[in-house]
């Protein structure tokens, strides 16, 4: 069993990131992971392997990213339909399509944005989706797939045809 | 994997935290032994006021069974001497008599 700073040390950017790719806050994101990684401190005792560890900070970490989003009710989601397009100015500033695909997967529903954060970011395939969300297997695929027409959609529209990921080669 | 998840993987690739995060989060988990710690300690110190709770009953009921021994063996005492004075009573009166008995015969 590795210690607790070895175990802050391995997985802090794995647990920042999902918060941060789920809240696109960077302060509520870093006291999301604080606040997880305490909460594994006082459950320490309980904890049996470094898989378990991961496992569980995977888990504790999503389901309180979610829950965190549901009570920001001040702030609403936006749906893909009312982000806002980006001007040209803000093309120039998201010069990289990764910073636009990072604001438009922070654009999707809660479990879809978080299941697409854990696919693409942890590489978990869906079956570890699935018991860290505690969906069934089924339902989790088919949040993947809507999530990522949805994104396709939106970015071949937006960024135009003559983007170098066209609609042809999705 | 298409082209498309490829470049949403690179999108949402993880992130190291701000500077100094881990010193963060193990500086909460010392405040937290701090705390449990100061919390058992308060916990221990009622435990033992509330251990002396027996120990004193124990000393009252001790205390007062002797009291009592000592009350009681004072009354039965008093009522040996009480018996006693009686007694010696009755028999200086049955003296009494028998030496006047005596005088008449010897008269």
């Amino acid at each position: 069993m590795p210690s607790f700073a070895e175990v802050v040390d391995t997985h802090k950017a794995m647990v920042f990131s999902i918060g941060w790719h789920f809240l696109r806050d960077r302060v509520a994101a870093e006291e999301l992971a604080q606040d997880v990684f305490l909460q594994l401190y006082r459950n320490w005792a309980g904890m049996k392997s470094g898989n378990h560890i991961a496992f569980w900070l995977r888990k504790v970490t999503s389901h309180r990213a979610i829950d965190l989003m549901r009570r920001r009710k001040s702030r609403p989601e936006m749906s893909l339909e009312e982000t806002a397009e980006p001007t040209v100015l803000e093309r120039m500033q998201d010069s990289l399509l990764a910073s636009y695909l990072e604001r438009m997967v922070a654009s999707l529903p809660e479990k879809q944005r978080m299941a697409i954060v854990l696919r693409y970011q942890e590489d978990m395939n869906p079956d570890e989706i699935a018991k860290v969300l505690g969906m069934n297997v089924s339902s989790v695929k088919t949040l993947i797939s809507r999530g990522l027409e949805l994104l396709r959609a939106k970015t071949s529209r937006t960024l135009g045809a003559d983007h170098r990921i066209s609609h042809d080669t999705v | 994997m298409t082209p498309f998840e490829e470049e949403l993987k690179k999108a949402l690739a993880r992130r190291e935290p701000p500077a100094g995060f881990t010193a963060r989060v193990l500086a909460g988990a010392s405040q937290y032994d701090r705390e449990r710690s100061a919390a058992a300690g308060g916990f221990l110190q009622k435990l033992r006021s509330w251990r002396l709770v027996p120990v004193l009953a124990a000393l009252l009921v001790m205390t007062g069974g002797i009291a009592y021994q000592e009350h009681e063996h004072e009354a039965r005492g008093q009522a040996a001497k009480q018996q006693l004075l009686l007694a010696m009573h009755i028999a200086g009166s049955k003296l009494h008599d028998a030496q006047l008995a005596v005088r008449e015969v010897e008269q």
